[in-house]
């Protein structure tokens, strides 16, 4: 199955590349296949994310019986390392190989970690549910190794993730780095709705032998996709293992200053913390809100997740086209947080006598302005990034953007179930602790307007200031315009 | 036997790039060892076999 889809993919890519969009992401030096293949690794990242936060939720709770409190500390693990994220990205950065390669290793050594958490998982999983023998063996066998199968499939997903993301930041020139957001973005995307439709159907008749397949089969799936992601991506170099081994060793501290003394990024990462949570905390609500508020079936809550996807994606397409021709992924995250606040409010009337229509509008306007906010924000950390510092400085997104969304995905859940937990009139229409969620979620993107406000007052033209700083020609980079080359 | 560390050897690596692709391939290996170790581990301690 896997290979086959790696295998539809490919030729997918091969049929119709104009056909595509961000299809004029190919340069001469790296044609659009090139990077295709390299998003795969996008792809694995968003089979591990549906596979711990989407199937694995439910089958622990539903199929296996394991404490749902259990259940959302298991997998509220890998977040503990989303700091590190930064640390790895910069190692990348100061890497010293006599090979010359800088991202490789770091993303080969993140693929042996997937591949190793989903192996033990499955046993883990059973034996942490009492399968079997394990119900008279002792508890801490299956604790342990559940949370350390957690624990080595989080890692390995932030530092694939990380430094792939670097890698092909390296690939291609600034004013193309737009479109490869939108690709990789998009990447992320097909591989979660993907694996959740295969997931889906895989475990519906469910059996422990079935988990065994299915998991393992992804740890598989997860190397082999990577190991094709790789291939041949990152040149030997003699002449940078030279520079590398003579270069003066940067501390993380001195880097990490550097980085943070560019005008705005401090701001610049508290939007996207802000923001980030404020759309992350309805991705997994949306389902059971559809479901217990406005009476919507298994099968339809499913096709919302799709609507979501779909905002997403054309917030995407919105997003590299326009930042491609040169716009401020400021003003185009600002539109992100602006247009999430009435679909949120779209998503609240919907159960106050609103309807069905309402909500999915609401829907696919949070999709849309989560798809605008997301690329924009990523967009601007790369442009606001030196060449030699894009592994820590995707690694501060990436530290501040997961951290954000699982913490936004926990305390949806924690809100929801505090609040049914009360006894209160509150407590007793189905809609209301959905609405109290959805309302935290506009008062966070509101704080994420502000804070944009303040970031583009505290910094003046923050993007034309670096475009000169990197640039030798001084004039803006608005005036390139990289969608007439294709 | 090594005098020259820029001598390149008939691999198409100098002796430090055969070094680390070695070092690749060592790692690789320890890391699937000790994963299969540990899911064979936890198979015994859920179904065990031989018992």
């Amino acid at each position: 199955m896997p290979s086959y889809r790696s295998f539809a993919l490919g030729k997918l890519a091969a049929l119709a590349p104009k056909y595509l969009p961000f299809a004029d992401v190919a340069t001469k030096d790296v044609p659009l296949k090139r990077l295709l293949r390299l998003s795969l690794f996008q792809v694995t990242v968003g089979m591990a994310l549906v596979l711990l936060v989407g199937t694995l939720n439910r089958v622990m709770i539903v199929e296996l019986n394991v404490p749902a409190s259990l259940v959302a500390i298991m997998l509220a693990l890998p977040l503990i390392f989303a700091p590190l994220r930064t640390l790895i990205g910069f190692k990348s950065d100061v890497h010293v190989s006599a090979l010359g390669l800088r991202r490789v290793p770091y993303i080969w050594k993140g693929t042996l970690y997937q591949f190793g958490g989903f192996a033990i998982m499955p046993f883990a999983l059973l034996a942490l549910s009492g399968f079997g023998e394990a119900a008279d063996g002792p508890k801490w066998v299956g604790y342990s190794s559940a949370a350390v199968a957690f624990l080595l499939v989080g890692a390995g997903v932030h530092m694939v993730q990380t430094v792939g993301l670097a890698l092909a930041t390296d690939l291609v020139e600034e004013e193309d780095q737009p479109k490869v957001v939108g690709l990789m973005y998009v990447m992320l995307l097909l591989g979660m709705v993907v694996s959740a439709l295969v997931y889906g159907a895989l475990l519906e008749n469910y059996s422990p032998g079935r988990l065994v397949q299915v998991i393992q089969g992804s740890a598989v799936a997860t190397v082999a996709l990577n190991l094709f992601a790789l291939w041949k991506q990152e040149a030997r170099d003699r002449v940078r293992a030279r520079q590398m081994e003579q270069a003066k060793p940067v501390k993380f501290r001195d880097a990490m200053r550097h980085l943070l003394d560019n005008p705005g990024m401090m701001q610049l990462l508290i939007v996207i913390g802000l923001g980030t949570f404020g759309f992350g905390m309805a991705d997994v609500l949306l389902e059971p809100y559809g479901g217990q508020a406005l009476g919507f079936s298994v099968a339809e809550t499913t096709k919302l997740t799709a609507l979501l996807a779909t905002g997403t994606l054309i917030g995407f397409g919105i997003a590299s086209r326009v930042l491609g021709q040169g716009g401020a992924p400021m003003s185009m995250a600002l539109l992100g947080a602006g247009i999430g606040i009435p679909g949120f409010g779209a998503i609240i009337l919907s159960s106050l006598g609103g309807g069905a229509v309402m909500f999915l509008a609401g829907t696919l306007a949070t999709g849309l302005g989560a798809g605008l906010f997301g690329h924009a924000t990523l967009t601007a950390t790369m442009r606001a990034a030196r060449r030699d510092g894009i592994g820590l400085a995707l690694g501060a997104w990436g530290a501040v953007q997961a951290t954000a969304a699982g913490l936004g995905v926990a305390l949806a859940g924690i809100v929801r179930d505090v609040i049914l937990a009360m006894p209160s009139e509150v407590g007793q229409t189905a809609h209301a602790p959905y609405n109290v969620v959805f309302m935290i979620e506009i008062f966070f993107l509101m704080l994420a307007i502000a804070a944009i406000f303040s970031l583009s007052k505290a910094s003046q033209g923050l993007s034309l200031r670096k475009a000169a700083q990197r640039t030798p020609n001084p004039d803006d980079i608005p005036k390139i315009n990289p969608v007439e080359v294709s | 036997m090594a005098d020259d560390e820029n001598r390149v050897w008939p691999t198409g690596l100098t002796l430090r790039e055969a070094e680390e692709v070695h070092s690749y391939l060592i790692d690789g290996t320890r890391v699937f060892g000790a994963i299969a170790l540990l899911a064979h581990l936890l198979v015994a301690f859920t179904t065990p076999w031989l018992g």
